[in-house]
């Protein structure tokens, strides 16, 4: 019986992984191909991504000559191995996902600092002062977003606990239980301000522009990264794209549950082929969510100082999380119900 | 406040702006592309059109029967590009030196140089018969 | 805790052979230090010592690549006070022409330059794009898309013909269309001004006591521009008024945000002037001398010293000539390249200011410097500078090496 968990999750690990790696690696490609043709570019072929890879993997792994070596190695490792697991908490096109248990969304906000801090001990042991610079600014920037994303939690969870209960600090019964279906119209419009938040938090989740400022290219060479090569940098790069899908993938579990097949259902007859039409259906959300967290907002918009980077998070966006959970909670009281539901 | 944003959703349904010179993609091997294109089993996307034939300043053409070995031309080469060949009184320009400033065209006496609209003169050996002009 | 970070001269914010050190702490720049190179790319003495007049037109046009016009442009007002050479009237318009032409070109790829150091890379593709319509009337009228090469003394050598003004008509109305929409791209965007506004501010005061020039000093309310002070050319013709950031936005702050104001209102300028030259370009000859192996014998016959003043995109570019009698050469050349007083401004620009500003604080004089550096060897603590001759050395070396 043990031995056949064990193996479930080995296999499974090895599965989900691998699959993360893939949908990463080619969601950036179509992420790097539209931001081309936005800029009216022709911009490199979506398989771009899996080239560069290779490429990186046969260079030459440079080391300084006052780095930290076994830390400046293992970072990168600890940084690809923290992304990868992240999707083993989070349903997939509403499968029970491999790990899940009471209180797992806590751990998944937690996994994502723990790459996003390999990154910068990486830094810190790289010797150079564009890396230390970077990993300041990495921690500050990271100590600034995760106010407004727990505030957005706490609300969904807060929500949850009042209208339906259970295990509400669940990603799986988050997914199970959508809220917009059992909240009036404040709540409706709380839920509204709630994903705005969060999908600005995306960006600087994932270092990219606007809040990219710890690997700013034209200020300090891509900062953290700037002694990197090889296969080291190899997997910071899989990384990046693994943690962009495992944070599309996470607001995709919270706010668009959904799946397609019950509605398709009442036209054709699906069958087995239910999951797979699921399945798309989830890559499609996924897509979407990276369109206009990452791809548009990254295309868009200057890169901000470090001072903006935190007072935008901390004072604006936390600000308005904190309006949509308030939102919330006048909902339970006022109960306008919404007016095109009967 | 943000006026980029609906610029770029604008853009993104048009038709890219580069021009696709020589391929849509950087071909593996130029070389191999290259022998494909002169065998013709694959088509070349042409170059800007050159806009104006006879201001267009690309590779120069000699009329050698005209010249008659005056060296002005020699003497007002900033890239000290052509050479006089004593034993025939002509001149060899070598296109790898040259800048392209057409100033040897305005001072010949008897129009014996011209700048051509040829102008994909990109070669591995600078001293190829495609840079030599004599 | 204080740390020095430097900029350049590798690095991905400023690609030329300068290097800022600046002393950090925390985020924060407490000392800015400029190290300039000291090595020299020979161009004066090749003007001096190889090439006749002629030929130093086209290696003045190579001094800077963007700026292609105006270095040769001050070497012949230098070379035509001197001598005396008169200049055709249509050959003057014909000159202003390519001047405005060249401004358009030069601030709309700073403009595409600013906007990246600023990480905001789609900008960047929309005015090149933009551009690419400057570059090819360029192309159109002097044959090349870059390299002019159309100035020489006593006139110009290619006309602009009269097939070509329908086509600067449209591009002069293209841009004048173009205009409100960069202008709104730029000066409207939220992140663009809450990366420019007060920062980087040149006072007034500064910009006088370190003589910057061009939109550099312009941009902090200083009204010197040498087609106003000092027309040359045509422009007496057209009453050029040094353009300050007060026009548009009514009042002067001298900071990044007003820079790219003031080359955004000199681009709409010099379509104006563009415009004017096109309708009152009088016809004639465009070369008052087309003999000119006869300029060379006459540039060798003459005697005296002049400067040559133009407004470069930049600021004022500065050529100072002496010719002797019976001296094939130029007998003494000097170059003065606006970007060489700018650099100076970067000092007080930035003291105060956080790292992230230094890409575009920098950017913001549109420096251009147009030298070689030498190669400094930094191991184990130690800095060793590698000169000239030791390179040439060591590369000889490594040819031997492979020859074996």
């Amino acid at each position: 019986m043990t031995g056949e968990i064990l193996l479930k999750t080995v296999l499974g690990g090895a599965l989900i992984t691998l699959f993360a790696i893939f949908f990463g690696l080619i969601f950036k490609g179509i992420d790097r191909k539209i931001v081309a043709r936005m800029q009216m570019r022709v911009g490199p072929p979506i398989r771009q991504p899996f080239l560069d890879v290779i490429k990186l993997m046969n260079k030459e792994t440079v080391v300084p000559e006052n780095a930290i070596k076994w830390i400046y190695h293992a970072s990168a490792i600890v940084c690809l191995a923290s992304s990868a697991i992240i999707l083993l908490y989070i349903p997939i096109a509403g499968i029970e996902p491999l790990l899940h248990g009471h209180g797992d969304i806590i751990l998944i906000i937690y996994i994502f600092i723990i790459s996003a801090l390999a990154m910068v001990v990486g830094g810190f042991s790289s010797s150079s002062p564009f890396a230390t610079v970077g990993a300041q600014r990495e921690m500050i920037t990271m100590a600034s977003y995760e106010f407004p994303l727990a505030v957005v939690i706490i609300a969904i969870a807060w929500k949850l606990s009042e209208e339906i209960g259970g295990d509400v600090f669940s990603v799986y019964h988050i997914a199970q239980n959508p809220l917009w279906n059992s909240v009036g119209l404040l709540g409706f419009i709380g839920l509204l301000i709630l994903l705005f938040a969060i999908v600005v938090v995306t960006p600087g989740e994932l270092a990219k522009i606007p809040f990219d400022v710890a690997e700013a290219e034209t200020e300090i060479a891509q900062g953290l990264l700037v002694e990197y090569s090889g296969r080291n940098l190899a997997m910071f790069y899989i990384a990046d794209g693994v943690r962009t899908f495992a944070m599309a993938s996470l607001i995709t579990a919270l706010f668009f549950p959904y799946n397609i097949s019950p509605l398709l259902k009442n036209y054709i007859s699906l069958g087995d082929f239910a999951i797979v039409t699921d399945f798309l259906f989830f890559l499609l959300k996924v897509f979407l969510i990276i369109l206009f967290s990452v791809t548009l907002v990254r295309a868009g918009m200057a890169r901000l100082r470090i001072t903006q980077v935190v007072t935008t998070y901390w004072i604006t966006i936390t600000l308005i999380a904190l309006f949509g959970l308030v939102l919330l909670m006048w909902d339970n009281q006022l109960d306008i119900p919404l007016p095109w539901v009967g | 406040m943000l006026p980029m944003l609906s610029q770029l959703l604008k853009q993104m349904m048009k038709k890219p702006f580069t021009n696709l010179f020589p391929a849509k993609y950087a071909p593996k091997n130029v070389r191999g592309y290259l022998k494909n294109v002169q065998e013709g089993k694959t088509k070349i996307i042409p170059p800007v059109g050159i806009p104006d034939e006879e201001t267009f300043r690309g590779k120069i053409v000699y009329d050698r029967e005209k010249c008659i070995g005056c060296k002005m031309c020699i003497r007002v080469c900033p890239a000290k590009a052509i050479e006089f060949k004593e034993e025939e009184k002509k001149i060899r320009i070598y296109i790898g030196r040259c800048i392209f400033c057409s100033q040897c065209n305005d001072v010949c006496p008897v129009d014996a140089l011209h700048m051509s609209n040829e102008f994909l003169l990109a070669d591995a050996n600078k001293a190829s018969e495609n840079l030599i002009v004599e | 805790m204080k740390y020095e970070i430097p900029i350049g001269p590798l690095h991905p914010a400023l690609k030329e052979p300068i290097m800022i050190k600046c002393t950090i702490e925390g985020e924060r720049i407490v000392d800015v230090d400029v190290i300039a190179s000291q090595n020299h790319r020979g161009v004066e003495w090749i003007g001096m010592n190889r090439n006749n007049p002629v030929q130093s037109i086209y290696l003045a046009e190579r001094i800077c690549g963007i700026c292609n016009f105006c270095h040769p442009s001050c070497l012949v007002i230098a070379v035509e006070e001197i001598t005396g050479i008169e200049v055709p009237e249509r050959a003057q318009y014909i000159r202003v022409i390519q001047g405005e032409l060249e401004r358009i070109h030069s601030h709309l790829l700073w403009a595409g330059v600013a906007a990246h150091e600023l990480g905001f890379d789609s900008l960047l593709h929309y005015v090149w794009m933009v551009r690419e319509k400057v570059m090819d009337i360029l192309e159109l009228v002097n044959g090349n898309r870059v390299t002019k090469s159309i100035i020489m003394y006593g006139g110009v050598r290619r006309d602009i013909k009269d097939e070509h003004i329908p086509k600067l008509r449209k591009m002069v109305e293209y841009y004048r269309e173009g205009f409100n929409k960069i202008a709104k791209l730029f000066l409207e965007d939220k992140t663009i001004k809450m990366r420019t506004r007060n920062i980087g501010i040149l006072t007034k005061e500064d910009a006088m006591k370190l003589a910057t020039a061009g939109p550099t000093t312009r941009a902090s309310g200083v009204k010197k521009d040498v087609r106003q002070d000092m027309p040359y050319y045509a422009y007496p013709d057209f009453e050029v008024r040094a353009v300050t950031p007060d026009i548009l936005t009514g009042e002067t702050v001298g900071d990044t945000y007003d820079r790219i104001v003031v080359r955004l209102l000199e681009v709409k300028q010099s379509l104006e002037i563009i415009e004017k030259a096109l309708d009152e370009m009088p016809s004639g000859d465009i070369l008052s001398e087309p003999k000119i192996i006869k300029i060379i014998n006459q540039v060798k016959k003459s005697e005296g010293e002049a400067i040559g003043r133009h407004e470069a995109p930049r600021g004022e570019d500065i050529h100072y000539v002496k010719l002797k009698e019976g001296f094939e050469y130029l007998y003494a050349w000097k170059v003065r390249a606006p970007t060489y007083i700018n650099i100076l401004s970067w000092r007080p620009m930035l003291l105060d200011m956080q790292i992230a500003d230094i890409p575009i604080v920098a950017a913001s004089i549109d420096p251009c410097l147009s030298c070689t550096n030498r190669v400094t060897i930094v191991k184990n603590g130690k800095e060793k500078i590698i000169t000239g001759d030791e390179l040439h050395k060591l590369s000889i070396q490594k040819t031997r090496r492979l020859l074996r």
